[in-house]
């Protein structure tokens, strides 16, 4: 390869490689922006009722761990003030005012997506003291119950306590007096506080978490469960029957800690209610909150930014170029015979309003009826820029036509026929004839079948949605496309075709 | 392997059409020079300048207006071509064998009626056989009667020579005989019969019709191998001269040889197409290679590059 040529493809290789590492490295971008993506959204509604006058109101709302991103979030307050409060590790909606006699309806509304993406490490906490509401006694049995465990590691530690919710002891079994001591404090205390002074006196830092489950429906209560630092990271453990969940995906934290998750200064909720629902939210809808929200200039400069009419030009248009590089592979890598160069690709993006079947079958329609014309103008001699107008103005006639059959029997892709490049056609059909009549009618056909498979692939290119939305997020593609396009234009190789117009020189002699 | 079963055309020597678009036409052919070869017109006042006959040229028609009256310019001449000046591929060229008052007689004997030609040049101004689809110039130019050393192998037509000269050197050539298939047009992909001719000799080798290797003409049945071409010594100088004419350094050189005129420049081609291999059997490739192995000194003179190229290709 020539030099200069080899630094074109590099840089063209490298700007898009340069580009696309920094958006996934610094900016978060998926490295596959259409991996199947899980997004919940989750709405909380209450009534408050109040006989005072003012009131607030604080609830803990959903956090996102590492690997989940809030991308859309909405309040209703009434007349209420709504402001978000960052309490440690808790996100809290304060809704505070005035409200009337009939008390006033608040809301919370957010859509968040979880990824499966690499989660930092998090901070090894520190071991807190005892529940505050235990004596010295519980302590103490605490301690003893767990002793024969200490040596263990944290993470066997955790199960071998998280076993006692269902009765196992382990071996030796613990006195009979302390076990019925043990049960009398669960009956006060309930089992979360059980669990942890347990873990407290086994040495693992814990806490207490009130949230929902990753499941579809309405639930007025929230679920509590514990969370248990092993070592290396938090895990999950329900206190009434032990059950160590194996991953955080199945939860969404509301409140983590010793702080209630509803909190009013007076009056009371009612009817409160969480909503959880899996929702289809479309990955274009999600790249464009995720972007607009975004400060970063590379993000400012996105194709998200345009108006969305325009959004919907350029998810096609940024895909013409693949086209014409497919095009490229197929005249000088295989030598497939098309009438013109990109006339398949204007032809492609006119399937799409009138879809591939009539699309392809009007263009054939209308390639005939032309060549008829065609043919019979040839006897009256008619100049050629007058005669080429005379085919555009059949063209339209069939359109014409065909637009008004669609529209008699309510076929919209019939009444799409106007936007078929009448140009192209009008030039397609001359070219036809010419074909037909210097080479003749088995090349003229094979020209025409050669266009409309070239214009099916690329139409198939277009509408590839992965690609489209591939190419959206990361426009710097086209350059790397532009490379393969230098590439090619540099391919003195033989034709595919060229081994079979040669076929003669093979073999002996 | 499949690559394997690929490398024959590598190893036949063949020029394919990537090769031939990225390292010949556009390595040697400035685009400045195309008009030169691309306009008859101007290819036949480049050849006059340089003493290269060609044929008579009677009269050119560059406005429709000014059709009418072309027999006036023809004088005494009842037969002559009509050709567009941009045409390819020998479209749109109209032979006429005699002339009356009621119209003209073509060269397969039909008649064509005098309103039928003025169609036929409006459609030639307009632009209809024109490369680009531009407007275009009519010729009027001398009926070429073919030296009769291939009329046992032609049917109707003029049979003509065509040269791919590389760098100046003459390196490939072909016959081109007219069929009853193509019309009684010299032209390969409308059925007429490729012979390839031996450089260093002369005479006619292997034939190609429509991609079939064959011996014999298809319509009149005699041998198209085996036969001496006249004057070849001249017409690969008139070959060669070529690129001292137009600067290109790979093209197609068309000649007719006239009976009474002997070989004369009929069209020049900046493409030329890749269906000679074929005639000759042998891949232009290993041929191109030995001319930019070939010492310098060669290159001075159209006689050395022809001196050089008998010696090398027999």
């Amino acid at each position: 390869m020539k030099r200069p040529v080899f630094w074109l493809v590099l840089i063209l290789l490298f700007l898009p490689f340069l580009l696309i590492s920094y958006r996934i490295a610094f900016l978060g971008y998926p490295p596959f922006p259409t991996a199947p993506q899980k997004a919940w959204e989750i709405s909380m509604d209450a009534h408050v009722l109040t006989e005072g006058k003012e009131v607030t109101v604080k609830i803990g709302l959903p956090s996102p761990r590492p690997g989940q991103t809030i991308i859309e979030e909405r309040f209703t307050s009434g007349s209420l003030d709504f402001g978000l409060l960052q309490e440690g590790p808790n996100r809290v909606g304060v809704w505070s005012g005035e409200i009337g006699e009939r008390g006033e309806m608040i809301g919370y509304r957010m859509t968040i997506l979880s990824h499966s993406e690499l989660h930092s490490k998090p901070k090894p906490p520190k071991l807190g003291p005892y529940p505050v509401n235990t004596g010295k006694l519980e302590q103490e049995l605490a301690e003893r119950l767990v002793a024969k465990w200490i040596r263990l590691d944290p993470p066997s530690r955790l199960r071998a306590i998280a076993a006692t919710a269902l009765g196992h002891w382990g071996d030796p079994p613990p006195k009979d007096q302390d076990l019925k001591l043990w049960s009398v404090f669960q009956e006060k205390q309930g089992r979360l506080v059980l669990f942890m002074v347990l873990l407290k006196a086994a040495g693992l830092p814990a806490q207490v978490v009130e949230g929902l489950l990753l499941r579809e429906g309405v639930t007025s209560v929230p679920v509590a469960w514990l969370e248990v630092w092993t070592g290396k990271e938090w895990e999950r453990m329900w206190a009434s029957d032990g059950k160590i969940e194996r991953g955080p995906e199945k939860l969404i934290a509301l409140s983590t800690g010793e702080v209630e998750l509803i909190r009013l200064n007076q009056g009371k909720l009612s009817d409160i209610r969480w909503i959880l629902d899996r929702k289809i939210i479309s990955q274009w809808r999600h790249h464009f909150e995720r972007i607009r929200e975004s400060p970063h200039w590379l993000d400012r400069w996105s194709l998200f930014h345009l108006p969305s009419q325009f959004q919907e030009t350029f998810r096609i248009l940024i895909l013409v170029p693949m086209g014409a590089l497919l095009i490229c592979v197929l005249r000088n890598l295989i030598g497939f015979p098309t009438f013109g160069i990109f006339m398949p690709v204007l032809m492609a993006l006119a399937f799409r309003n009138t879809g591939l079947l009539y699309g392809i079958g009007i263009f054939a329609g209308f390639v005939f009826i032309g060549y008829a014309s065609r043919r019979f103008m040839e006897r009256l001699h008619l100049l050629l820029v007058p005669r080429l107008s005379i085919i555009l103005t059949l063209v339209i006639i069939l359109f014409t036509v065909v637009a008004l059959m669609g529209s008699k029997w309510g076929l919209w892709r019939l009444m799409a026929v106007g936007l078929l490049p009448f140009v192209i056609l009008t030039m397609t059909i001359e070219r036809f004839f010419v074909i037909v009549e210097e080479a003749g009618i088995r090349v003229g056909l094979r020209t025409a079948l050669g266009s409309a498979f070239v214009a099916t692939i690329t139409y198939g290119i277009l509408r590839f949605e992965s690609l489209q939305l591939t190419f959206f997020v990361y426009p710097e593609l086209l350059f790397a496309v532009a490379a393969v396009q230098v590439l090619l234009g540099r391919y003195t190789g033989y034709r595919l075709s060229e081994f079979l117009r040669f076929r003669k020189f093979r073999g002996p002699g | 392997m499949i690559l394997k079963n690929f490398h024959w055309l590598s190893e036949a020597g063949i020029l394919g059409m990537n090769r031939r678009n990225a390292e010949y036409i556009m390595r040697f052919n400035p685009r400045s020079a195309f008009p030169l070869v691309d306009d008859k017109v101007l290819t036949k006042q480049l050849a006059s300048k340089h003493h290269i006959p060609t044929p008579a040229l009677y009269h050119i028609i560059e406005h429709q207006g000014d059709s009418a009256g072309f027999e006036r310019y023809l004088g005494d001449h009842h037969q002559f071509v009509v050709k567009p000046a941009r045409g390819a591929g020998g479209s749109g060229i109209i032979l006429i064998t005699d002339s009356g008052a009621e119209g003209f007689i073509k060269q397969s004997g039909e008649g064509i009626s005098r309103e039928d030609l003025m169609d036929h040049l409006f459609d030639i101004l307009a632009g209809i056989y024109s490369l680009e689809g531009l407007e275009d110039r009519v010729l009027f130019e001398a009926l070429v009667h073919p030296d009769p050393v291939f009329s046992a192998v032609t049917y109707q037509g003029v049979p003509d020579i065509r040269i791919v000269v590389y760098r100046g050197v003459p390196v490939m050539g072909m016959v081109r005989l007219p069929t009853k298939a193509s019309d009684g047009k010299a032209n390969l992909h409308r059925g007429a019969i490729g012979a390839g001719i031996e450089i260093g000799k002369g005479t006619t080798l292997t034939a190609v019709y429509q991609s079939q290797v064959i011996t014999h003409h298809p319509d009149t049945g005699d041998p198209v191998r085996g036969i001496q071409v006249p004057y070849w010594p001249d017409i690969l100088i008139m070959a060669s001269r070529a690129l001292e004419m137009t600067g290109l350094g790979y093209l197609g050189v068309d000649v007719v040889i006239d009976q009474e005129h002997g070989p004369l420049l009929l069209e020049m081609n900046a493409r030329p197409g890749l269906a000679i291999q074929l005639a000759n059997r042998i891949g232009l490739r290993e041929r191109l290679d030995l001319v930019d192995q070939a010492p310098s000194d060669i290159f001075s003179s159209p006689e050395e590059r022809v001196a050089w190229a008998i010696r090398t290709f027999t």
